[in-house]
């Protein structure tokens, strides 16, 4: 696409704003936007990011790009397509190029170790189980346990399912 | 309810509102970018139910495919949704206490984008809230986390603690003295940017900035919070400065009264006009110059954007009508 403005470039600044109450996009090549203001009110930091962050992932390309490249196992993104679009399709693909991510990260960023809130790295908690399906899971365990022929531990399991039971009353 | 912004906070006379954004997603599903439409509404029914089995006790859940384009442009006019947000349909949701002040995008560049604004300026208290509800989610929800690299998210320069702090800034008088460039720059040396108040390649309307924190991976909340503060305590004492030293001058005192002449009785006010004066109004205001109160002025400046007027007149559906409505709207407010 060319550049809305002067018709000449290739048009590789997409901006999308709201004027006057509407929806309005507008395909700029870098000197148009530029010059009308739209690389940011001051610092160049208004380029599309997707752009901006496909430029510093580019220069990392090889310059081949091969039919059985590596793919992402979840979402089968390549490296190429996450270099050109500046987006990565999920978590699965920062874990599975990790290393060749990393450089443009610290390009972005200046630093590659997070500091800040985490998530904890417990599994999820599953909902807390009702008593009758505790009892339902033990009963399954008992029944387990005496087709093994363990029934020291089938008796230990029915006195659980008492207590249970009890409790429930 | 009242809407958070009718309100006026700390700094107020500067400070326009403050902004935290969580940028979250689900492990388990590809990015927005690479889900189909059921994928998306997936996402969204499982943080919506989350939500509101745990704290749903004012929200509301809207569908952005059952938005008016006008209705969806007066949510980004408001700072509720982003500008590429409002032109999303299918698969994009977006649930909004009933204040206004927080408000969760499904599915926007993102999963979750979970968004806290106050009045004034308060980065603590927007994180505090942000960060309950955020840790709510995770106690039920799986998110994309790495050890190294923090919160996973679509774009990388997101990555780390995935938080975005912003503060709305009225600068009338370190714009007139030309100043804002070189602010920009100094302020970009230390991690931060400034630009016009409706984002990413947006001029600046009515003299109204958006600083907020460019870095987020290697820092956290609380360091890129207390960075920003201090920036903007700085740039606040800045512009009162400069103010002072302008309403000194009879030329300038002069302009203000004038616009307040032309908010009070003109019969048509187009946006343009509109922001232009009610900055410099708002500048003789914020230094008790002219009586009065700012969040009065501060509600006009939101309720007067162009989807919002349509939105809630529905005469108004074009802009000669807007601009008949938005001179009797001040008029009024201002008598």
């Amino acid at each position: 696409m060319l550049c809305q403005n002067c018709g000449k470039n290739e048009a590789t600044t997409h901006i999308k704003q709201i004027i006057n109450g509407d929806m309005a996009e507008s395909h700029l090549c870098s000197d148009c936007a530029a010059h009308l203001g739209y690389s940011d009110v001051f610092s160049g930091f208004g380029l599309n990011l997707s752009e901006f962050f496909g430029g510093f992932l580019g220069d990392m390309m090889p310059s081949l790009s091969t039919g059985n490249a590596p793919r992402c196992p979840k979402c089968g993104s390549s490296f190429d397509e996450i270099a050109r679009d500046g987006r990565v399709g999920c978590a699965d693909c920062y874990r599975t190029f990790y290393d060749k991510l990393l450089p443009s990260i610290q390009r972005i960023h200046g630093k590659i170790k997070h500091s800040g809130k985490t998530v904890s790295a417990a599994p999820v908690q599953p909902k807390e189980e009702t008593v009758e399906e505790k009892i339902e899971k033990l009963r399954a365990a008992m029944n387990d346990a005496v087709a093994k022929q363990e029934f020291e531990t089938a008796a230990k399991i029915r006195d659980e399912i008492k207590a249970l039971e009890g409790g429930e009353n | 309810m009242n809407k958070w912004y009718i309100d006026k906070g700390d700094q107020g006379d500067i400070v326009l509102s403050t902004r935290i954004r969580l940028a979250r997603n689900l492990d388990e599903f590809p990015f927005p970018a690479k889900l189909d439409v059921e994928g998306k509404n997936k996402v969204n029914e499982l943080v919506k139910g989350t939500l509101f089995e745990n704290d749903g006790k004012d929200f509301s859940y809207i569908e952005m495919k059952d938005l008016s384009r006008i209705q969806a442009v007066s949510l980004a006019e408001r700072h509720l949704i982003s500008p590429e947000f409002a032109a999303k349909k299918d698969g994009s949701a977006l649930v909004l206490s009933a204040d206004e002040s927080v408000g969760i995008m499904l599915c926007e560049e993102d999963h979750i984008r979970l968004q806290v604004m106050k009045a004034g300026l308060a980065l603590e208290e927007a994180y505090d809230i942000a960060d309950k509800l955020d840790s709510m989610l995770a106690s039920k929800l799986k998110y994309a986390f790495d050890e190294r690299i923090g919160y996973l998210t679509q774009c990388p320069t997101n990555l780390g603690t995935a938080m975005r702090a912003s503060v709305m800034l009225h600068l009338p008088a370190l714009t007139r003295c030309g100043q804002m460039n070189r602010l920009a720059n100094t302020v970009s040396k230390l991690g931060l940017t400034i630009r016009g108040a409706y984002g990413e390649g947006s001029l600046s309307k009515g003299d109204i900035y958006q600083i907020s924190n460019q870095i987020t991976l290697g820092i956290t909340e609380e360091t890129a919070i207390a960075n920003l503060k201090s920036i903007v305590l700085q740039l606040v004492a800045q512009e009162r400065a400069a103010a002072a030293e302008i309403i000194k001058k009879p030329v300038e005192e002069d302009k203000i009264f004038r616009a307040l002449g032309v908010l009070r009785n003109a019969r048509l006010l187009s946006t343009d006009e509109f922001m232009e004066l009610v900055s410099v109004v708002r500048l003789g205001a914020a230094r008790g110059l002219v009586d009065i109160p700012i969040e009065k002025i501060n509600e006009l400046i939101v309720n007067m954007q162009p989807a919002t007027i349509s939105a809630a007149n529905a005469e108004a559906t074009n802009a000669s009508a807007r601009d008949v409505i938005r001179a009797k709207t001040v008029r009024e407010a201002l008598a």
